[in-house]
């Protein structure tokens, strides 16, 4: 999957926990899930289940702490991927 | 630094069904920490809310490191909860007043924890009600000094929360400090500080809010 692809995806599994519609119409590598996105963190969780179900992936604890924004969430999901 | 850490979970936001999976609370919480679970005097209180009793604690936690680690992202299984005490004849009561406000906490059911991450070790002091979990975390075992409050509102819209926990710490900070014309601010970081127009002090302050309940906590110098 090319990383437009993945950002396209990533958008779907975001989308039930943000109420900034906005925001994520122009969601971008930049975007941060909490600061931008105005993302729960008690939902952080909800997103790292989803994106696991979506990709068929698991995502570690190490790789966990990288996933700060949608860019480094695309890294992740990216390396899983290979 | 005097600073604390402060989170609210709202119980009647959290999927109970999805946090009683193991891919989900496994996330959150440690193999040793279900053991202390499994422990006879944590039985009266749900599987789902001892996870996110965890959670709040380890969030707090974040929030207090946050402040000097500004690049930190939560990962609450990276902190660990070595001891978490529950009262004798410990019972949770409805949340039943429209806010409640306090200064240490010397009243009332309060669970006693310590927990680390690293080299840094914190105590938190948590308040269990049907509807809500709260933390109040620092880094010494003395509370006597460190004022919170919990307030139930009746919008879950992030932005009119985010704008009454501001007010509702403001209304409290005013009754205990001499200073007028205060105002919360951010830092470069997002790091709410308090800012006075008559003093230079910057006091750390914690704010939280889930689904309708919004929380705060600060520490003032002995």
């Amino acid at each position: 999957m090319t990383r437009q692809e993945i950002l396209t995806e990533l958008k779907k599994v975001i989308a039930p926990y943000t109420t900034n519609k906005e925001m994520l119409a122009h969601i971008n590598e930049d975007t941060d899930l909490i600061r931008d996105l105005k993302i729960n963190s008690a939902n952080l969780v909800d997103i790292m289940i989803d994106t696991e179900a979506t990709y068929k992936i698991e995502i570690d604890y190490d790789s966990a702490d990288k996933m700060m924004n949608v860019g480094t969430c695309i890294d992740v999901i990216s390396e899983k991927l290979k | 630094m005097i600073s604390t850490g402060n989170d609210i979970v709202s119980l009647n936001a959290i999927d109970v069904a999805r946090t009683k999976q193991h891919r989900f609370y496994s996330k959150i919480i440690s193999a040793s920490e279900k053991l202390l679970y499994d422990s006879p005097e944590f039985g009266i209180i749900p599987f789902e809310n001892f996870v996110w009793l965890l959670w709040s604690i380890k969030e707090s936690a974040y929030k207090f490191l946050q402040r000097t680690r500004y690049d930190l992202v939560f990962n609450p299984i990276k902190f660990e909860i070595d001891q978490l005490n529950i009262p004798a004849g410990f019972k949770t009561v409805g949340f039943n007043a429209e806010g409640i406000n306090g200064c240490g906490f010397v009243n009332g059911p309060v669970l006693k924890g310590t927990i680390s991450t690293g080299a840094n070790q914190f105590y938190s002091r948590s308040l269990i009600y049907k509807e809500a979990i709260m933390t109040v975390l620092g880094c010494c075992e003395n509370f006597n000094n460190t004022y919170w409050g919990i307030k139930k509102i009746a919008t879950s819209d992030y932005d009119i929360q985010s704008a009454a926990v501001r007010t509702l710490l403001i209304e409290q900070l005013q009754k205990v400090l001499p200073f007028n014309e205060l105002t919360i601010s951010k830092s470069e970081w997002g790091i709410p500080v308090l800012l006075s127009s008559e003093n230079d002090t910057r006091i750390p302050v914690s704010l939280s809010h889930h689904d309708h309940f919004i929380a705060y906590s600060f520490q003032l110098p002995d």
